[in-house]
């Protein structure tokens, strides 16, 4: 076992202890905490392969972005930091067999068609090479794809703006005016009932 | 490259970081009291638990951020080859960051950066 392949496992046994944090840890938030430590895994995976613009692309989107996200929407219930009760039985003998069989297919197909390792022939896939490709206007670029995907985060972010946005409330200082008559009965001992009227407007400042 | 650099990298990034802690340990007068144990030793103290209900308002920012930082990776790979592409490639981004910049306009017309 030369010095890559040992890399390579440290890097998988990383992947995979942090996964399997992730999916038995009782407390949701640390959950997503471990999810974000395996995301760094497979970022390392990547820069292991040497294509450090997918690597990138990993640290930006899975880490930087997908799991702040997850990460949101957990602060959003209300049990971030409480402690979950476990899985039901059922749900555990059915995970375990969704488990399986993505092991066994998975395996079946690399049992199949073998990763030879004539597929080690060096391909580059540089930064500067993807850049390239995806500003050129000839038959094979990738330019028309690169405008359209400006399209589709526009309409991502109106499409959110519009579900998420609350409408604002039109002033936050508002006048309450009180009723005509208010009566506030006020017993003392000695005196007799007194009428309070009101007539100045109450100012309610929400904060 | 070899298994030897492997081997003395990784005794050398343990022991820059387990030699700072136990440095740490040796060296400062340990005490332990309920301050020490507060997330921040300066600023306003806790007054609840902070696990709070956050306001949904909030996830609006959170994709915002996403779909920005996602323009972000686009903008990676233009940025290294601009210089070897020329001036097509400036007017190609110009058209990607006007598209985007009208959703910026559109966000805060419609008032969905104001933080609450």
């Amino acid at each position: 076992m030369d010095t890559s392949a040992i890399i390579f496992y440290a890097i998988a046994a990383f992947t995979l202890v942090m996964g399997l944090m992730a999916v038995t840890s009782s407390k949701i938030f640390r959950s997503a905490i471990w999810l974000l430590l395996s995301m760094v895994g497979i970022a390392a995976l990547y820069f292991w392969m040497q294509v450090e613009f997918i690597a990138a692309v990993q640290i930006i989107v899975y880490v930087g972005g997908i799991v702040v996200l997850i990460i949101f929407s957990i602060f959003l219930t209300q049990q971030a930091g409480t402690k979950m009760p476990g899985p039901s039985l059922k749900r555990i003998i059915a995970s375990a067999l969704a488990a399986l069989f993505g092991l066994t297919f998975s395996f079946n197909l690399i049992n199949h068609y073998g990763f030879s390792s004539a597929a080690s022939q060096p391909f580059s896939l540089s930064v500067s090479d993807i850049g390239v490709q995806m500003l050129s206007t000839t038959e094979h670029g990738y330019i028309l794809p690169f405008e359209v995907v400006s399209l589709l985060l526009l309409s991502a972010m109106v499409g959110c703006i519009v579900i998420a946005l609350k409408p604002p409330k039109e002033n936050v200082e508002r006048t309450v005016a009180a009723p005509e008559n208010i009566t506030v009965n006020i017993t003392e001992p000695e005196e007799e009932n007194v009428n309070v009227n009101i007539r100045e407007p109450l100012i309610i400042t929400e904060v | 490259m070899g298994a030897f650099s492997l081997i003395v990298l990784t005794i050398a990034a343990i022991a820059f970081s387990a030699g700072g802690i136990l440095a740490g340990k040796l060296f400062t007068k340990g005490s332990r009291n309920a301050q020490k144990g507060q997330p921040y030793e300066c600023g306003i103290p806790t007054q609840t638990s902070p696990w709070h209900q956050f306001n949904v308002g909030y996830y609006l920012f959170a994709l915002l951020f996403l779909i920005f930082d996602v323009e972000m990776v686009f903008m990676y790979p233009w940025a290294v080859v601009v210089k070897k592409v020329g001036i097509t490639a400036l007017f190609e981004i110009l058209i990607f960051i006007f598209i985007l910049f009208m959703g910026f306009l559109y966000a805060h017309k419609k008032g969905a950066l104001k933080w609450m």
